[in-house]
């Protein structure tokens, strides 16, 4: 059985290319949802930026990695920037890794 | 799915690499040219060696690297696509043909030819195309704010800058002009300089910050101040030239020294505030720049303020020139380079792999040793320049031209490694 817990297990394995945090830890994922009536697993995202220009690559491997997880049919991925990412949102792991 | 992302908007990975090409080239015949007449830098800066060496530094290196990392950000940043992927191509044969016809007729001092005034022409519309185009694709956006208004002010400095040279290669075939020909160079020379390179850099270190440091503000007020005290001292320096006012002159450098001064607060206030701390070589070759901006605009004024003879003015003049254009120009390009091919060949060769296996960062796709010589190799260079042309010592000079050849050829194993990673 997949669970929510499944897919933030597995978003820990895109990282961000410039710093080589993975996306969880820096903060990028808002939300993350299996729907087992749909077999979908629903992700809100966002990047640092509007202008990321990684945003594309980041988006694919979120997709690409989550359709890996066993039970996972679609994925259904929003990128918002309400709220607007910030250096707040980067987890204690993240920050030891970044030298914050 | 996600839409509207960004990357969709950035251009093919061959462009920007011909751009990149192009002026890697141009600064391996620079470094070659420097060292074959580094015994002679002396003397008046209107003569045929500092000429050429000049117009082939900044349209040879440093402009087709600029315009290549142009092509690739504004897409980016301004979130619209090119009108055209042809067009470039077209500006940057334009470019590199002009260029190429007039730094040969600078070397060997052919200039009052009327051949000299069409490779001007002809690299003037090289940089009218890609100034109009990525300027047609800027209006298309939403997205200006302070690094579209410093980008735009930064096109209209270089249009200026292009104009202006043709209509000195006219005078000087044909001689025309009312206005002293060498106070209208020292306009074409700072409208290029620090109008284009000076507000571009400006404009797009903002962003580059953002995204490289996880640099983030709320308060841009220093920014804004820099961007109008430097339109203003450009403003204030085009017309003391032209009207030979030593006022205009004094208020031309009070408007820049606040302009670099607000810009320098506004990166010291992003820089304290990232998130990411560690700060990589790239960026030393930044912060190495905006000493060298510092150093310039010092001796932009001693020049101004200071009485001196005619000796050690010329010498001065050199040293001026070292400092902005390898100094400052070059070395935030060199910076840049370092973070901006790593990242489009993550982009996309690494990019597809990420997810499904452990891919390196951008940043490991070239080890640190190759970054810190270059940085060795070119800041000795530049700093052995100096104290030659400053001396009047051929030795340092040649020290510093042998340097400056050696840091080309790091610069050229480190991209070449850079390009040739593969997952």
């Amino acid at each position: 059985m997949t669970t929510h817990e499944d897919l933030w297990s597995a978003l820990h394995d895109v990282p961000d290319p410039e710093t080589g945090l993975d996306i969880v830890d820096l903060g990028l994922v808002y939300e993350a949802t299996f729907q087992p009536d749909r077999a979908t697993a629903r992700i809100v995202a966002t990047f640092t930026t509007p202008a990321c220009p990684a945003g594309e690559v980041i988006a694919d491997a979120i997709v690409r990695r989550l359709e890996q997880v066993p039970g996972v049919v679609t994925v259904d991925l929003e990128i918002t920037f309400e709220p607007r990412w910030s250096p707040a949102r980067i987890s204690p792991a993240g920050r030891a890794h970044l030298g914050m | 799915m996600a839409a509207g992302l960004v990357a969709r908007y950035a251009p093919p990975f061959r462009l920007v690499g011909a751009h990149f090409a192009t002026g890697i080239a141009g600064l391996l015949v620079f470094a070659a040219a420097l060292l074959a007449s580094a015994r002679g830098l002396e003397g008046h800066f209107f003569q045929a060696r500092v000429l050429a060496l000049t117009h082939l530094c900044v349209l040879g290196w440093l402009m087709p690297i600029t315009l290549g990392a142009l092509h690739q950000l504004v897409p980016v940043v301004f979130e619209r696509p090119l009108l055209s992927t042809r067009l470039p191509y077209l500006g940057l044969a334009c470019l590199v043909a002009g260029a190429a016809g007039m730094i040969w007729q600078f070397w060997h001092w052919g200039v009052y030819q009327e051949s000299f005034v069409w490779y001007a022409g002809l690299a003037a519309a090289g940089l009218a195309i890609d100034v109009l185009h990525l300027s047609a694709t800027i209006a298309r956006s939403r997205r200006h704010g302070l690094t579209g208004a410093n980008v735009l002010a930064s096109f209209a400095w270089l249009l200026a800058a292009a104009i202006l040279g043709v209509v000195l290669a006219w005078n000087l075939w044909h001689p025309f002009l009312a206005a002293d020909h060498l106070q209208l160079l020292r306009v074409h020379a700072h409208a290029a300089a620090l109008g284009f390179f000076g507000l571009l850099i400006m404009g797009v270190a903002y962003r580059l910050l953002e995204m490289f440091l996880l640099a983030y503000v709320d308060a841009w007020r220093p920014g804004w101040i820099a961007l109008v005290a430097t339109n203003a001292a450009l403003g204030l320096l085009v017309a003391s030239f032209l009207l030979g006012s030593r006022l205009f002159h004094l208020a031309a450098i009070g408007a820049g020294a606040v302009g670099i001064a607000a810009f320098l607060v506004q990166i010291r206030r992003m820089v304290r505030a990232r998130a990411r701390r560690a700060l990589d070589q790239a960026f030393r070759h930044t912060q190495m720049s905006l000493l060298y901006l510092a150093l310039a605009a010092l001796t932009g004024a001693a020049l101004v303020l200071v009485p001196m003879s005619a000796g050690v003015r010329d010498r001065l003049v050199l040293v001026y020139g070292v400092l902005a254009l390898p100094g400052f120009i070059g070395s935030i390009v060199i910076g840049q380079l370092h973070k901006i091919l790593p990242f489009l060949v993550w982009f996309h060769r690494f990019g597809p792999y990420v997810g499904l296996k452990k891919v390196p960062t951008a940043g490991e796709l070239l080890p640190a040793p190759p970054q810190r010589l270059l940085l060795l190799l070119l800041h000795g260079a530049i700093a052995l320049l100096v104290a030659g042309v400053l001396a009047d010592a051929a030795p340092l000079r040649l020290a510093g031209s042998a340097l400056f050849a050696a840091a080309a050829l790091v610069l050229t194993y480190n991209l070449g490694v850079i390009a040739t990673r593969r997952p």
